[in-house]
């Protein structure tokens, strides 16, 4: 169903209009037929069948009425003057929006064999439900017109049901090729209805579809993020309108920023007289804490560590040598090549201070596969300019103190 | 490094943690390294001002390049070190710096209201350019350019980070007056 709805909903050429023009006057013929049979030329006969399908006692006489007039009608059917009065069927409706009309009318007919009275009814609903469907998804669509399918066939079945059911004074012969006929009638429409519902809406939604689509699009994955956001922010939840979750937001944001500013002038602080130590303290409390998730992740800090070491040894060695020298250069790599996220602070300064110093074989190695496994996962880029930035930073630091 | 967090040992969250963390305290202890004891006020400004924007930094190099918000962090960060490495070290310069950069800021928004070719829109939608979009747009860093679906995105984006970087800060701020 898709893909014969997708050209057509896309064709804003003539062509697609001659050949659609051509369909409809064939579909209208093939209504015309249709209606003809199914609802009569008059609306006596329409009400016949109506009532045929709503009540089963009845049912005979109609029926059988409805076989007796059934030839006439065939006979009808070519008739120009119906041509012509055809377009006083779907009243107003019609004219421009013509394939809505035409699809009331087959709506219609569907709905006169399940539901009777009501067929009337959805005449009058379906032109608005059509227009506010109208710009919804293609899937909205084929459900649809699967509904409407859905529709015809359960109509057939009703009729052939009801059909055998009763036990009317005509032939059984008679009986059968009127189901017959009727039901090939019915696929009729169900068959012609698909294409000129598909055309009425490349039809119709042209100028704004693709523009309606997009804003809805839009709006939805607006909206998707603001409950992805509902999640994240706490108490957020309550709050409906996107106003007020915006404000939510604002405050949230707001706050974590004054929180990180607070706490940074503590860390700013505090850090003075505390000497190194502590953040060993803290990488300690910290394996200690996630010593499952270490192992899994020990890889990308310890890379990170190497760059690290790496850059800076290029950038900033020359202010941070000097410190203390005194650590053993093996056991330095030991440490770091067992990936053991310590990061002593003396040695740390003191590590990238040897590399600068004495780079010797080992350590550059390990460094070198690490720094390659950095490649392969392919954020070496971004990641080598971000540690430069935030060696930069670093080292500006330091400059201004 | 909630005991809630634990289990989920491969989260997202964690490693971002982590490695902020691990950025975080070198940072930390570059800044400790030159400075041992900024017993003047001032000092201690200018300490807090630097140690905010190192845990920006790290954050954002923690991110990396895929989001919008770091690349921008990342970048006034460069271009601040890059300014300030031509400048020396003068405090009037610094600030001239920082209220260009504001003014940059405000000059982008301004640009993306004046480029909206549908004036109507903005009366059709009054989500899209409210005043709430445009404060969120000053507050998440390298949001004036982008469209309110980014926006959003970003946004997320940002305050987990945000959250994730205040969560560790805190347990650093804890562990330092602690011990």
């Amino acid at each position: 169903m898709n893909p014969q709805f997708k050209p057509k909903l896309h064709s804003g050429s003539t062509t697609g209009c001659d050949t659609s023009l051509l369909e409809r006057q064939q579909a209208r013929t093939k209504w015309q037929q249709n209606h003809a049979f199914f609802n009569g030329d008059d609306d006596d006969h329409h009400h016949h069948l109506q009532n045929m399908f709503n009540s089963m006692p009845l049912t005979q006489q109609q029926f059988s009425g409805l076989i007796d007039d059934h030839p006439r009608l065939d006979e009808v059917k070519p008739d120009p003057g119906m041509q012509e009065r055809w377009p006083d069927f779907g009243g107003g409706v019609y004219g421009d929006q013509l394939g809505y009309g035409y699809m009331n009318q087959n709506t219609l007919v569907n709905q006169t064999f399940l539901q009777g009275n009501s067929g009337s009814v959805s005449v009058s609903v379906s032109p608005k439900k059509r227009k506010t469907d109208e710009g919804q998804s293609l899937q909205l669509v084929s459900e649809k017109e699967k509904r409407i399918k859905g529709c015809a066939e359960e109509g057939d079945s009703k009729i052939t049901h009801q059909y055998s059911n009763c036990d009317n004074k005509s032939s059984n012969n008679s009986k059968e090729a009127s189901t017959n006929t009727s039901s090939k009638e019915k696929s009729k429409v169900s068959e012609v209805q698909k294409p000129d519902y598909i055309h009425v809406r490349a039809r119709r939604g042209q100028a704004t579809d693709s523009h309606s689509l997009a804003e809805r699009v839009r709006r939805e994955k607006i909206s998707e993020r603001m409950k992805y956001l509902q999640d994240l922010v706490p108490g957020c939840n309550k709050i409906t309108g996107k106003a007020g979750m915006l404000d939510e937001i604002i405050n949230y944001v707001q706050s974590l920023q004054k929180q990180v500013e607070f706490l940074s002038m503590k860390l700013a602080t505090v850090n003075p007289e505390l000497d190194f130590n502590i953040d060993n303290v803290f990488m300690k409390e910290m394996f200690q804490s996630s010593t499952s998730e270490f192992p899994a992740l020990g890889c990308s800090p310890e890379t990170a560590n190497s760059a690290y070491f790496q850059l800076s040894s290029l950038e900033q060695a020359v202010s941070c040598c000097g410190l203390d020298m005194g650590m053993n250069s093996t056991e330095m790599a030991l440490r770091r090549s067992i990936s053991v996220p310590t990061s002593v602070p003396g040695t740390f300064m003191d590590s990238s201070c040897f590399n600068q110093i004495q780079p010797t074989a080992t350590w550059d190695a390990d460094l070198q596969n690490l720094y390659k496994m950095e490649f392969e996962q392919g954020t070496l880029i971004p990641f080598q300019s971000h540690q430069f930035t935030g060696l930069n930073e670093g080292s500006n630091l330091k400059m201004e103190m | 490094m909630s005991p809630s967090q634990q289990p989920s040992s491969h989260n997202p969250t964690c490693l971002i943690k982590n490695r902020f963390a691990h950025r975080f305290v070198r940072a930390l202890n570059n800044l400790n390294i030159k400075n041992r004891s900024p017993h003047d006020e001032n000092q201690i400004y200018r300490r807090s001002h630097r140690v905010k924007i190192a845990a920006y930094a790290a954050m954002a190099s923690v991110v990396g390049s895929k989001r919008a918000w770091s690349r921008a962090v990342l970048w006034k960060v460069r271009n601040r070190s890059r300014n300030q490495g031509l400048l020396v070290s003068s405090r009037r310069k610094r600030v001239d710096c920082k209220s260009k950069t504001s003014n940059d800021h405000h000059a982008k928004v301004s640009v993306v209201r004046r480029r909206n070719p549908n004036p109507k829109r903005e009366d059709l939608d009054p989500f899209r350019y409210s005043g709430q979009e445009l404060k969120l747009r000053k507050l998440v860093p390298g949001a004036a350019t982008m469209d309110s679906c980014c926006l959003m995105d970003e946004t997320a984006d940002y305050i987990k980070c945000l959250a994730a970087q205040v969560e560790v800060m805190k347990t650093l701020v804890d562990f330092y007056t602690t011990t």
